[in-house]
């Protein structure tokens, strides 16, 4: 079966969609380098096969030369305007995949990108997904299942459990790429890449914008000059009617915290 | 079967012209880069003198990434205080044929092996040769590489792997080492607008500067250089390193303190330090050049101690060039032979001997060893500036003194007895040719 590695080229010496992109300043990210380790570990117990996929410009072929270089057995561009929506980016990869065992990512891209394209992709395969895992143990037995660490916010870990079809994303730190040998340097720089052209549309996705806490009306400062004005906004030493004391029961002084959240504005 | 025809190690401008040569002659070309990507890793000056091209690259100078064409050449001698400056211009060098251009490395050094490329040489990056593989009968016949399964055969090899070649050290055809027979060139680009630039070095367009400096070095013997680029400026110093290390200086102090010499910190005020790099130059020319040839093996380049570094002439990348090309023309001769013999391979040197690459360092043999010496850099300086400013300063009511008055009291106050200075000038015209 595929083993499915997505990476994203990026090239920071300008545009794009430049005819002939400046390879001198592109690549791939650890991140995407360590997805790509992973895929290749798994494949070598196995006989999976390691597709390499990248979406973007003629010189984006370049990771995709390297990741066969380095024991990838196939590489596959989707010919497409960067700039697509991370939905339809993911729709194309999965378009070139044909039912994957699993799909490698990385956690991040070299240009910070949203990092949502793994994420699109479990949603149109309709499979699992564990994204940013920070550690791994592979079993022997490549069909078996496997431990992995996942990170959650605010410093917290999550234990999981791989088994069946999943999208895993994980970080640059997991595992080291490996260094590909002189022979396969030399011959992957004359592979066939496969290049399809990009088809269809953004998926349908909830539209979710990131909370703001409503404004708050503040009054005008008070003071017949400028500078009392000034003093009146910034002074700290006088009271500006948020600093008390209470002492109460821990419920009461939640619900007390609560109603103080909701008239300075915080909270709805 | 052998991997491949010709291996050529490093992709500087030696290493690159070596391969298109060889390609362009048919055979499989192998060029070896450790860097990320040709030139990344190399720094010089500034000034490329690329007409050795017009051979192997026909209108190079349409898609070269060139920065500036140099219309002005200024030799400068700095005392503490004063500054002689000698200044020619030709606007007619700022069109083709052309003559000198400011070129970024890793741009220029990148096109170049891109040409390789082109012309069927594969280019394989971010891998360093470790060492060379010999056959039973001790010839070479490949190199071994820092990538797993790395070793690669070929007929011929080509060293093009710059100033402190492991390779030809490796093969045993360097003497041995002498700190006195280098320098450490270390430069800072400073980002100034172009506007500024032009203002301030009387330019226009894509004309450009390269100003040669004899003192300014804090004490170290040496020299200095500015050049110009579009919106940069590089500004650096070539120190002896025996005299370096031995007045434990250090170069970015030296550097510092060129930029505050009165003449040159108009030039630099407000540059913005953009980047700071260091090499080495084989600075002794034909008195440190090691042998070329071996069975199987060419040396070319910084790695044959190929640079020029004669006083107002600091040229290294035209003798890379040409000498890279000769030893790519003669390795794939010698390949059509059937033979890659130290014998057959020597039509290289032959090469270089009727050329201007061993012409010129033959011309010039004294010439490095005279510039860095100590009087040469302790006391003319000061001999110079002072009659220069003597010459020009007006004492009335006291008539001007008689020039030879002048330049006898000036030698004496410098410390050069007569005689030293009478040979200094005879060596100096006779190395000049
Ligand atoms: C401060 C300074 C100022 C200079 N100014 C000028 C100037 O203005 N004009 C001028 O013409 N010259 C100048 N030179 C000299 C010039 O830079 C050199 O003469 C020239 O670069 C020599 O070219 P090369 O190809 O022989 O070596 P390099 O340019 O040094 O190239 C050697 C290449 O080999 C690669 N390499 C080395 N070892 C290995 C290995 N083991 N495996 C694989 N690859 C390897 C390196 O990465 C590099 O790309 C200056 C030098 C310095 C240091």
């Amino acid at each position: 079966m595929t083993i499915a590695v997505c990476i994203k080229w990026v090239n920071y010496s300008g545009p794009v969609e430049s005819d002939t992109p400046d390879e001198r300043f592109a690549g791939f990210s650890f991140a995407d380098q360590a997805a790509l380790e992973w895929a290749l570990r798994i494949a070598e117990n196995s006989s999976d096969e390691v597709l390499v996929l990248t979406a973007g410009p003629v010189g984006a072929e370049a990771v995709l030369r390297d990741a066969l270089s380095r024991g990838a057995h196939r590489a596959v561009r989707i010919d497409i305007d960067l700039t697509s929506d991370s939905s339809v980016i993911a729709r194309n990869l999965v378009g070139a995949m044909s039912q994957p065992r699993m799909v490698w990512c990385g956690d991040y891209s070299n240009d910070r990108g949203s990092g949502s394209v793994p994420s699109f992709i479990a949603a149109d395969l309709n499979i699992d997904q564990a994204l940013g895992l920070v550690a791994l143990e592979l079993p022997e037995n490549a069909n078996a299942s496997f431990a992995a660490v996942r990170r959650l916010d605010g410093g917290r870990r999550e234990q999981l459990l791989i088994s069946g079809s999943a999208v895993l994303s994980v970080e640059g730190s997991t595992v080291r790429l490996r260094r590909a040998s002189l022979k396969n340097t030399m011959s992957a720089s004359k592979q066939e890449i496969q290049v399809i052209t990009a088809t269809g549309g953004r998926m349908d996705t909830p539209a979710l914008r990131p909370y703001r806490p409503r404004p708050r009306v503040t009054l005008a400062p008070i003071g017949l000059t400028a500078l009392e004005r000034v003093k009146h906004i910034t002074d700290t030493s006088s009271s500006k009617g948020h600093g008390e004391t209470v002492h109460a029961e821990p419920s009461a002084a939640a619900t007390l915290i609560l109603e103080s959240l909701r008239k300075w504005g915080y909270l709805p | 079967m052998t991997d491949a025809d010709i291996i050529v190690v490093g992709a500087g401008p030696a290493g690159s012209c070596a391969a298109i040569a060889a390609a362009r002659s048919g055979k499989r070309v192998v060029l070896i880069e450790r860097g990320p990507f040709p030139g990344s890793k190399n720094m010089y000056g500034g000034v490329i003198y690329p007409r050795i091209l017009d051979e192997l690259i026909p209108h190079w100078f349409e898609t070269a990434p060139i920065q500036r064409w140099v219309v002005r050449r200024s030799t400068m001698v700095l005392s503490d205080t004063g500054a002689l400056n000698i200044d020619y211009r030709s606007n007619a060098w700022g069109q083709a044929p052309y003559n000198g251009a400011t070129a970024y490395r890793p741009d220029f050094d990148n096109w170049l092996a891109q040409q390789a490329v082109a012309a069927g040489a594969d280019l394989i990056c971010s891998t360093t040769v470790t060492g060379l593989l010999r056959d039973d009968q001790g010839r070479v016949c490949g190199v071994s590489t820092d990538r797993p399964d790395g070793d690669l055969t070929a007929s011929v090899v080509i060293a093009c792997d710059g100033v402190n070649s492991f390779l030809a050290k490796q093969a045993g055809l360097y003497p041995t080492a002498d700190a006195d027979n280098y320098t450490l060139g270390v430069k800072e680009t400073l980002s100034l607008s172009k506007h500024i630039i032009d203002e301030r070095f009387g330019v226009r367009d894509n004309q450009g500067v390269d100003i040669e400096i004899l003192g300014g070095t804090s004490g170290v013997n040496g020299g200095g250089f500015i050049y110009t680029n579009l919106d940069t400026i590089a500004v650096g110093v070539v120190l002896k390193l025996s005299k370096l290390s031995a007045q434990k200086k250090r170069p970015e102090d030296i550097i510092a303190e060129l930029k505050r010499h009165p003449a040159i910190a108009p030039l630099v005020e407000g540059g913005q330090v953009v980047e700071y790099s260091a090499h080495l130059i084989p600075e002794a020319g034909l008195e440190m050049m090691p042998k070329m040839v071996a069975d199987g093996l060419l040396i070319a380049g910084d790695a044959a101690a190929l640079c020029l570094a004669a006083g107002i002439w600091l040229e290294g990348v035209n003798f890379a060039m040409a000498s890279g090309m000769y030893a790519g023309q003669s390795a794939s001769a010698a390949i059509n032979a059937n033979n890659v013999s130290a014998n057959s391979l020597k039509s290289y040197t032959d090469r270089l001997n009727k050329t201007f690459v061993l012409q010129d360092h033959k011309k010039l043999r004294k010439i490095p060893h005279l510039v860095l010496s100590d009087r040469i850099q302790h006391k003319y300086p000061a001999f110079v500036t002072g009659v220069v400013e003597r010459m020009f300063r007006v004492d009335n009511p006291t008539p001007k003194p008689g020039v030879r008055r002048i330049v006898s009291q000036e030698r004496k106050k410098a410390g050069i007895k007569l005689s030293e200075l009478v040979r200094d000038a005879l060596t100096g015209l006779k190395g000049f040719g």
